[in-house]
Formats: C-alpha cells, sequence, structure tokens
C-alpha cells in the first residue's frame, strides 16, 4: 500500500482557524509482512474554537489519531501541524515543551498526581514551566467548573468526577491552543459524566477554547459540534451538529461492514 | 502452587537482584573469613608442628611481657652437653636467639618488614626441621658473616657480598651476606638473619656462653612425653620450662592466634555489617513487592488459596532468593580469600593457594546466613501477604497502600528507646569503668533499635524540616520530590535506616577518638616537660648504645631514661596483681609535671621504694609507707616501700595497671639486662632545640628504629596510632554505605516501577526529562540526608556516653569532629545522587504512551 504523501502534501501554512492539521497521517507498527496500520494516510483539519469528537470502533485507530496529534506519539509518515508549528520531526525536548505550552490533556483515568492537592494538579504545567498562572484566568476556570471549595483536598479525597473536573481545570488553565480529552467519561457514572461534557462545552463556548475528545460513546459525542468517524485507520464519515441518535445510527453501520468483510474475507482493507 | 511461586520469582527476579546482592555480600564476608583462618590455622599449624623440635628447653617466664622490656631471658649454653648425656636423648644442641633486633642496610635502613613482623637473628644450625635452606652462598663462619631470607633480600634488592648493620641489645656490628636461605615452609613475615652459633652467642646475646633455649631430638623409640619427664628429672623443674614439640607447636600457634584471631574478628564484624544492613534492604524488597502484587495476591485468595499458602509462597520466594545469594556469594567468598591471602603474600607471607582450605564449618554457615537472614527478613512482609484479603483483586487499587498505622511502632519503639536512653544515662553517672561500658553496650544496642523501630515516625517532622525548602527552590519538582519522599514513611524509614547504622557506628566512634586524641594532648601539654623524645615508633625499646650515643650528642643536656618492666606486686589486700612498672632516672620532675598527691619524685624513686597511682592504691588498701612485695622475671623478689601516690588524669595506659614507677637503679638492680624505651632529652643551657635536633638527627641515622619527636611529633604519633582504630571504622563504614546505596538504589527503583502511570502523566503534560531526573534525585538526596542526620544524631550521643566513660580512665576531653560530621552530611546527599542515577535515568527513559497505559 503506498502512502503517496505528495498527493496530499498541502505544503502551505495552515489556514486561520484551523488548529491542528495532519496531511498523509500514516501509523505502522511493527515492519514488513506482519506490519499493522493503525493509521493509513489520514487526513484531518480540527478548527478553532469548536468541539470536535472523534469516534469509532476499537481498533480503529481513534486514539494512535489523538496521540500523534499531541506529540506524544510518533508518526511513520505524513505531516502534523500544531497551528503553524510542524510538529512531525520536532525533537523529544521541543515536543516535551510543546506539550506542557500549547497542549492540554485529559486521560480517561488517573489524571492527578496523587501527592499534589487539586490546586498544585491545576497549576502543575504552568509550575513544571516555571510560569506564572494567569490569576484572572485561573479563578474564571475554578469557578466554572465549581472547584473552589476543593482546592486544598488531595486526589484521594475527591470523587471520581471531582477528579476529572480538577484534570479539566488543569488542561484549561495554561490556556492551550488544544485540549484533548481521551474518554474522559469513560470512567464516570452518567451524572458525573454529562457533568464533565457540559464543562468542556462550556470551555468552547464561553472561554473560547479548542476540544478533541475521543469517546466509544455516542451520547458523549452529541455534545460535539462535529464528529469525525474513524474506520481501519482512516477518516471515513463526519457529521456536524450531531445528535446521539444520529451518531448510534453511524456506527451502526461499522458493525454491518465488519460483519460483511468477515463474511467474505479478503474484501476489507489489508 | 510452587509453581505459581516459581513462576513469580523468575518473574521478579530483575526486582530481586539488588536485594541478592546483599546477600552475597554478607555470605561472601562471612565463608571468605572462615576459609581465610581456616587456612592461616592450618599453615601455621603444620609449620610449627614440623618445625618444632621433639622437646625444647627454655628459661621459665613467670611474668608475661604486656610491654616488652628489651630483656632476653638466657640459660647456659654448657646445658645442651648435660642433656645429650640423658638417656632417651639422641642429640641437644643450644640456640641463640634474639627476636627484638634492628638490622640495617648500607643507607642505614631498616631492612625488617613495615607491618610490625619482627627481625630475627638466630644461630645458624640446619636440621632436617629447619624451615629455611641454604639456596645459594655458603654458611657463616666467623663474626662478619650472616645469612638473610630471601624474601628480605629479593624486597630490599640485597645480595651476596653486600653490608649490613645489625642492632642487638649488646651492640652493633657489621655483617656482610654471605648466602640466601629460602623459606621450605610458610614465612609467618618475619626477617630472619643467621650468625654462625659462636657469633650469635656473643653479639646477640651479649656472653659467648649463653643460650635462649636448648633444641632436643628423642632417640629411637622414645616418646616426647618421656622424654620430657626424664630430662626434667635430670635437669630439676625450678629453673626452666620444658616443652615437647605438641605443647611448642600449640604455644607458638596461641601466640600468633592472636594475630589471627584479630584478622577473623574484622573479617566477620564486616559479615555482620553486610548482614544487618542487608535486612533492611531485604525486607524493603519483599515489602514493596508485595504491595505491587496486591491485586495478584488477592486473586489467588479469591481463588481458595488460605493464608498459610500465600504465606508459604512469599518465604519460598525468599528462601529461593537466599539459596540463590548464599551459593554465589559462596563463590564470591572463596575468591575473597583468596584475594587475602595474596594481600598477606605481598606483605612477606607465603601461603599457597593451593593449601585452601574449605571446612564443612563454611558453606554450612554461607547458607544457614544467607538463607537464614533472607528468611527472617521476609517473614514479616509474607504475614503481610498472607494478610491481604481476597477483595483486594476487585478493588482498583491506585496506589500501593500506605499501610497500617505505626502507632504498635510508636508504643515498642518509645519503650525500647526508653530502656535505651535509661541506660545511657545511667552509664553516665556511673562511676565503675566496667559496669558504665556494660551499660553503654547495652544502651548503644536499645537506642539503635529503637530507631530503627520508630524511624517511620521520625520520617514525617525531619523530613517536612529537610526538604521543606524544596518547593521553594525547585518548585513543583521539589515538591513533588519531597511528598514522594513522605508517601510511605514505612519504606524511606527502612531505606534510610540502612544508611543510618553505619553513619550511626561513625558517628559514635568518630567522638571518641577525637576526644580520646584530644585528651591525649592536653596529658602531653600537661605532663611532658622534655624538648624531645627519643623513642621508637612502635614503643619497641632499643639498645643502650643508642642511649650513649644521644647523652655524647653535641648540645644535649639533661637526658632521662625510661624503661619497662614486668612485674608482680603483692598488695595488702592479698591480692597479687601482674603489670608492667616503669623505671625513671632521678631527674624526672625535669623533663616531666607528675601530680602527686603525696610524696614527692624524689621519694618516689629513692632506692627501695615505688610510686603507685592514687586510685588504685585506695582500691587495695595500700598507703604511703606500706610494703609492697615485688616480684620480677626470673624468680627475683624484693620488698619496696610505698614513697609517693600520684594523681594523674591518666596514670593507666595499657598493660601498666596501678600506674606503678620507681628509680631506674632499683629496676636494674632487679631486672638487669633491660633496654630504654624512651629518652627524654633537654637542650643544654645555651645550646638551641632547633640545632639540638639536628644533632640528634644526625647521632640516630645509624639507628633507623628510633626517632627524635619534638611534643607536636609525639601528639602526632599518639594520633597515628588513635587514626588505625578509626580507618577500621572508616573501611566498615564504606561497606555499609556500598549496601545501603544498593538499598536507596533499590527502593527508588521499585518506587519508579510502581509510579509508572504517574511519571507518564507527569511526561504527558509536560515534565522534561531533566526534571524528571531530577525529582527522584531529590527525592534519594532527602531519603539519604534523613538516615544521615538520623544516623549522626545518634552516634553524636554515643560518642558523648563513650567519653563519658572513657573520662573514668582519665580521658577528660571532650571533642566532637564537627568537620566530619557536616563531610558526613555533605557525603550523603552525594550519595543519594548517585543511588538515583540509574533509577533516574530508567524513569526519564520511560516511554509515555506506554507508561500512561501501564497497569
Amino acid at each position: 500500500m503506498s502512502t503517496a504523501a505528495a498527493e496530499h502534501a498541502p505544503g502551505a501554512v495552515p489556514a486561520d482557524g484551523i488548529a491542528a492539521r495532519a496531511r498523509g497521517l500514516t501509523k505502522a507498527y511493527g515492519s514488513g509482512e506482519t506490519a499493522v496500520l493503525a493509521l493509513d494516510a489520514v487526513d484531518v483539519d480540527i478548527a478553532r474554537g469548536r468541539f470536535t469528537a472523534v469516534m469509532g470502533p476499537s481498533g480503529s485507530g481513534k486514539s494512535t489519531l489523538m496521540h500523534c496529534l499531541a506529540g506524544l506519539d510518533t508518526v511513520s509518515a505524513g505531516q502534523v501541524w500544531l497551528g503553524d508549528t510542524e510538529i512531525t520531526g520536532l525533537r523529544e525536548r521541543e515536543l516535551t515543551r510543546l506539550r506542557r505550552d500549547r497542549i492540554g490533556f485529559m486521560f480517561q483515568s488517573f489524571n492527578l498526581i496523587p501527592t499534589l492537592n487539586a490546586a498544585e494538579n491545576i497549576t502543575l504545567p504552568m509550575d513544571i514551566a516555571g510560569k506564572k498562572p494567569d490569576e484572572k484566568w485561573l479563578d474564571q476556570v475554578i469557578d466554572t467548573l465549581g472547584l473552589r471549595d476543593r482546592l486544598g483536598h488531595r486526589p484521594s479525597q475527591l470523587s471520581g468526577g471531582q477528579q476529572q473536573r480538577v484534570a479539566c481545570a488543569r488542561a484549561l488553565a495554561s490556556r492551550p491552543e488544544l485540549i484533548f480529552a481521551d474518554e474522559p467519561t469513560g470512567n464516570l457514572d452518567s451524572r458525573a459524566g454529562l457533568e464533565v461534557l457540559g464543562f468542556l462545552r462550556e470551555a468552547v463556548d464561553q472561554l473560547g477554547q479548542t476540544v478533541v475528545m475521543v469517546t466509544h460513546d455516542p451520547g458523549a459525542a452529541a455534545h460535539s459540534d462535529v464528529v469525525l468517524f474513524l474506520g481501519d485507520g482512516r477518516v471515513v464519515d463526519r457529521m456536524e451538529q450531531p445528535t446521539a441518535e444520529a451518531v448510534l445510527e453511524r456506527m451502526k453501520r461499522f458493525d454491518v461492514i465488519r460483519s460483511q468483510s468477515q463474511g467474505a474475507p479478503g474484501a476489507g482493507e489489508a | 502452587m510452587l509453581k505459581a511461586t516459581l513462576r513469580s520469582f523468575l518473574a521478579h527476579k530483575g526486582r530481586l537482584v539488588l536485594s541478592a546482592l546483599a546477600v552475597v555480600l554478607s555470605v561472601a564476608f562471612v565463608s571468605g573469613s572462615l576459609i581465610f583462618s581456616d587456612t592461616l590455622s592450618r599453615t601455621f599449624d603444620r609449620l610449627f608442628a614440623s618445625t618444632a623440635p621433639d622437646l625444647t628447653i627454655s628459661p621459665k617466664e613467670d611474668l608475661s611481657e604486656a610491654i616488652p622490656s628489651g630483656t632476653t631471658a638466657t640459660l647456659p649454653a654448657a646445658l645442651a652437653d648435660r642433656v645429650s648425656r640423658v638417656e632417651g636423648v639422641a642429640a641437644a644442641r643450644f640456640d641463640a636467639e634474639d627476636d627484638g633486633i634492628t638490622v640495617a642496610d648500607a643507607e642505614n635502613e631498616s631492612v625488617g618488614s613495615t607491618t610490625g613482623a619482627p627481625t630475627i637473628g638466630t644461630d645458624w644450625n640446619p636440621t632436617s626441621r629447619s624451615p629455611v635452606k641454604l639456596t645459594s652462598g655458603h654458611a657463616p663462619h666467623g663474626p662478619s658473616e650472616a645469612l638473610l631470607d630471601s624474601e628480605t633480600a629479593d624486597r630490599k634488592d640485597l645480595h651476596i657480598g653486600d653490608p649490613l648493620t645489625v642492632i642487638a641489645a649488646p651492640g652493633s656490628f657489621k655483617v656482610r651476606i654471605v648466602g640466601i636461605v629460602t623459606f621450605t615452609t610458610t614465612n609467618p613475615g618475619a626477617t630472619l638473619l643467621f650468625l654462625d652459633p659462636p657469633t650469635a652467642q656473643a653479639k646477640l646475646l651479649g656472653s659467648p656462653k649463653a643460650a635462649t633455649s636448648i633444641s632436643i631430638d628423642a632417640a629411637e623409640g622414645v616418646g616426647n612425653d618421656q622424654l620430657k619427664q626424664r630430662v626434667a628429672a635430670a635437669l630439676g623443674t625450678g629453673t626452666y620450662e620444658y616443652r615437647t614439640a605438641e605443647e611448642q607447636a600449640k604455644s607458638d600457634v596461641d601466640q600468633l592466634g592472636g594475630f589471627l584471631d584479630v584478622i577473623k574478628y574484622v573479617m566477620l564484624g564486616f559479615a555482620g555489617i553486610a548482614v544487618l544492613v542487608g535486612v533492611f534492604l531485604i525486607v524493603n524488597t519483599f515489602s514493596m513487592l508485595i504491595a505491587q502484587r496486591t491485586r495478584e495476591l488477592g486473586l489467588l485468595r479469591a481463588l481458595g488459596a488460605d493464608r498459610r499458602q500465600v504465606r508459604r509462597s512469599v518465604l519460598t520466594e525468599a528462601t529461593l532468593l537466599g539459596l540463590v545469594g548464599s551459593t554465589v556469594g559462596l563463590g564470591t567468598g572463596i575468591g575473597l580469600a583468596v584475594g587475602l591471602i595474596a594481600l598477606m603474600n605481598a606483605f612477606g607471607m607465603n601461603i599457597e593457594t593451593s593449601e585452601m582450605v574449605i571446612g564443612w564449618g563454611t558453606p554450612v554457615a554461607a547458607y544457614v546466613v544467607g538463607v537464614g537472614v533472607t528468611f527472617v527478613a521476609a517473614y514479616l512482609p509474607a504475614r503481610r501477604a498472607a494478610g491481604v484479603s481476597p477483595m483486594a483483586a476487585l478493588a482498583d487499587a491506585e496506589i500501593a497502600g500506605i499501610g497500617k498505622p505505626l502507632r504498635m511502632r510508636a508504643i515498642v519503639g518509645g519503650v525500647v528507646g526508653a530502656a535505651g536512653a535509661a541506660a545511657l544515662v545511667g552509664c553516665v553517672t556511673s562511676s565503675k569503668t566496667a559496669s558504665a561500658a556494660s551499660l553503654l553496650g547495652l544502651g548503644v544496642v536499645l537506642t539503635l533499635l529503637a530507631t530503627v523501630i520508630a524511624g517511620p515516625l521520625l520520617v514525617r517532622p525531619v523530613i517536612r524540616v529537610l526538604g521543606g525548602a524544596f518547593p521553594a527552590l525547585f518548585g513543583s519538582v521539589g515538591r513533588m520530590s519531597q511528598r514522594n519522599a513522605l508517601r510511605n514513611p514505612r519504606r524511606t524509614g527502612a531505606t534510610a535506616a540502612a544508611l543510618m547504622v553505619g553513619l550511626a557506628l561513625v558517628g559514635g566512634m568518630s567522638v571518641a577518638s577525637a576526644s580520646m586524641s584530644k585528651s591525649f594532648d592536653d596529658q602531653i601539654d600537661k605532663t611532658l616537660g622534655a624538648d624531645f623524645v627519643v623513642q621508637n615508633g612502635n614503643f619497641l625499646p632499643f639498645p643502650q648504645e643508642v642511649t650513649e650515643a644521644v647523652r655524647t650528642t653535641e648540645g644535649a643536656g639533661l637526658v632521662v631514661r625510661s624503661r619497662f618492666v614486668p612485674v608482680a606486686v603483692r598488695l595488702p589486700d592479698g591480692k597479687r596483681v601482674e603489670t608492667t612498672a616503669a623505671g625513671y632516672d632521678p631527674q624526672l620532675d625535669e623533663v616531666a609535671h607528675i601530680t602527686y598527691a603525696q610524696g614527692d619524685t624524689a621519694a618516689a624513686l629513692a632506692s627501695g621504694q615505688l610510686a603507685m597511682d592514687l586510685d588504685f592504691a585506695r582500691d587495695h588498701d595500700v598507703k604511703v609507707g606500706s610494703r609492697v612485695p615485688v616480684e620480677f622475671q626470673g624468680g627475683r623478689r624484693t620488698e619496696l616501700t610505698v614513697g609517693a601516690l600520684t594523681d594523674q588524669d591518666a596514670a593507666e595506659g595499657f598493660g601498666t595497671q596501678g600506674g606503678i614507677y620507681f628509680g631506674l637503679s632499683t629496676l636494674e638492680r632487679f631486672a638487669p639486662g633491660g633496654q630504654d624505651s624512651a629518652l627524654y632529652v633537654n637542650a643544654a643551657s645555651g645550646a638551641g632545640a632547633d640545632r639540638l635536633r639536628a644533632a640528634l638527627e644526625k647521632t640516630l641515622d645509624p639507628y633507623p628504629q628510633v626517632q627524635v619527636r619534638d611534643l607536636a611529633d609525639y601528639k602526632d604519633l599518639v594520633h597515628d596510632q588513635i587514626a588505625v582504630l578509626l580507618y577500621l571504622v572508616y573501611a566498615l563504614l564504606g561497606l555499609a554505605i556500598v549496601i545501603a546505596v544498593l538499598g536507596v538504589v533499590n527502593t527508588l527503583a521499585l518506587s519508579v516501577v510502581e509510579r509508572t502511570r504517574e511519571i507518564g502523566l507527569l511526561r504527558a503534560i509536560g515534565l522534561a526529562r531533566r526534571q524528571l531526573r531530577r525529582m527522584i534525585r531529590l527525592e534519594s538526596v532527602v531519603i539519604a540526608v534523613f538516615g544521615a542526620v538520623l544516623g549522626l544524631a545518634l552516634g553524636l550521643v554515643w560518642g558523648v556516653c563513650t567519653q563519658q566513660v572513657l573520662a573514668l580512665q582519665g580521658m577528660n576531653a571532650l571533642a566532637i569532629p564537627w568537620g566530619t560530621i557536616v563531610a558526613v552530611v555533605v557525603g550523603s546527599a552525594v550519595v543519594g545522587i548517585v543511588a538515583a542515577l540509574l533509577p533516574a535515568l530508567r524513569a526519564s527513559r520511560m516511554n509515555v504512551l506506554a507508561a500512561i497505559a501501564h497497569e
């Protein structure tokens, strides 16, 4: 399979309004005959100031896409930009700085350092960078997330939902260009999950942030502005203004494709 | 279950490496010391058994010499002829030997060993039992020919034809090397010089008719014991000592035994430290492995394994570790013994590595120590593992727990600590040396135990202070490292304890030795009034010739001689005390300041009188005017009157109980033929001290065994003696630190594994590798410094208490070596940095994504 990066190569600086973009993004695990393609020449644009959800069945490459866009993982081929910066080809140290200063993260679980209290966890990326947090912005974030009276608590003294809110506050605190959330509601009950999704929505609408969320929950995806569907390492569809029902319907079609491809071996992509 | 245990052992083998290393070190020292001392004993047993004649006659020695007096006891050489006529004697010959001579080469340098082994001059009378054979040149004839042993000849590059000066008690004389002898057996390190028999008698013993012993060969069919009876019957039992070959060999081995025992105990001391510190390491490793495997153990329990099975599984794992460690340790121990033997050979002994003895006791001790220590150390963690509930399998165990509250530790630690403190207070207030010393020992052990038990309780308060500045200095990296160190006080406490033990010992010893040095300095300042002291660096006596040479040196004014003699005194309370007395010239007051409780120097040194320490006199009902019967070597007896009682800070040194001294003329009357041990020299009026020193140094040039020292040099000499003790302690400390570093490395490495996800998260949100390394390094430093602070605090208390015990012996000064203490704290921070190198590197190399996904 040829990746044909040249086909996609835009060469130019991304147009304004794009927070991150990938061209011909390919990620292969292993090599030669046994190589497995997690991402197959993906082109994607993440619009600034919007809430993008990435969906797809297990093994579709959605987490890999996020990791590559965030500079956590290396790519096999293709290019990735964050704003004006091409991050493919950056060295480890520059990537670390980029993550610290320009990207915010939320993970499914284990988001917080157990030895630090909530306030210390929230300002950790800035502390690491040796920067003073913007107090006004920080207050706004803390109040928006309703964490004012929890700041002195250690993670072990917080509920799961509260922990994710602290993680959300940390992701927002340094006012990053892009926030990546990897199944942020995966470990929460539905009420706490809704709360967190509400905060991500607010972060976009009221605080003007850009959020990319990986999820497999159609209900969660419904909170986003746009859903990208991944299947077998490719972007197979996108849906503006999604609803839970529409997303669920779209997801069901993956199952059909999958059962078809399983019924006729060799029909699917190698 | 066994299969699961084996799998688990193999799966965790990487994490057990450092624990195994601790076991290996302990076992290596134990088995190495056993092999080494067994080998030495057998070598010497053989040597003495093969070289001792069937029967030896020597002058009776009724008093042992704690301090050499310089006399050589002799018997008539003609005794050999008398003995040879006794029935059952095949042959009898006399020996003329002096083991206190000095032999100098053409450059006036001593050819003797520098390690304190004696230089022995003896007659050349080869028999089948001689330990040497002539390998080049010819036997010595006449007064100016000598044979030298090949090892000394090689070491000093001496050859046949080279001149030597022999400095013996009767006087110096020159010889030429005419032959080289080679040891056919092991050389215990001595330098040997052979002369023809008449020369040996005349020039070493000072009389052509004297001998030091008679060697007798038994006739065919006569047993050694039978021979002894017959010879003793012929000569009488009063004046001579008779030893059969077996008895002689045993007494020779016993004499060497002390030296061999010292080596053995030093080695076992190393082994003990290694074991003690290793225990902490093993306890920590197993505790952490179990904490990490809580879910796995819970699953085992949920699947039906009972507590005993879980415990046994952990203990089996420990036993496996012990077996592997012991086996490797045994091998390492053999290597260590080989190394020690090579080292001894480098010092002039000659031990064949092929002669190495590995007794059955060695492997037994190795496995008992190795497996035993591991088993005991793993027992508590194993119990804890057995306590894991089946629910643990289901719980989302986020991070290894902090453990149970430390209340039990607080109570036990408090009780033991209070008992230890009470013992130390008792030691400080006690006025009897013996009881104070035993209270000190008890106090040291109890307070150490208490600190180890209560260590985890001290982690929070102490590290809050030690790492208090970290957040301000290093930001959130500093804050996280401080809190990581506080995270599991039990673990931090045990890790630091390993370092604490070694540093407490060093702290205590350095305070004690600094106090000793200072006390000696004070005493020297107070008592020594001479411009110069002429003496041997090892405090051995020197020939009369040296004294004469010093007296006639230009610029030398007063010369006061000091000489030691073994005596036994019978005191009014009925006790008989064997000790060493000193004799001085009458002008003692000119060169020393002695404080008298009663009487004065004139009364002390007057003919027929003696002086004694006040406390000793009180203990034995002695008063001024008491008449004290005194026995000298060779059965001479007299009665002396107590003329003065001294009140000195340290009247009693090693082997000089009672601080007895009298006039040198008294000494010469009852113990003639002794040699001076020190000369106190004052400059003549008008002669400058510097010029006198130069003149003395020139005078003493032909006598390499003695040196001139002024007050400052004399202090240095004393300091050096104390320092030897300290070097040994430092070597022990070195080992303790090596193992403690392994412990810190171990804890950090396992913590890093445990915190993989946390590290991944930190890296994901932008912590640079450098910052991560710094975080781990700071945690390591704070743990190490915590151990150092605890250890030094404990050591200071011990040191001050030790000084109080020493004060009972007159060492009143207390000195705290702040320089050493600061250096140790700084050093411990360096230790922390070094220990963190690998774990930090490992943490910073972790793949971010893999770390986040880590379970």
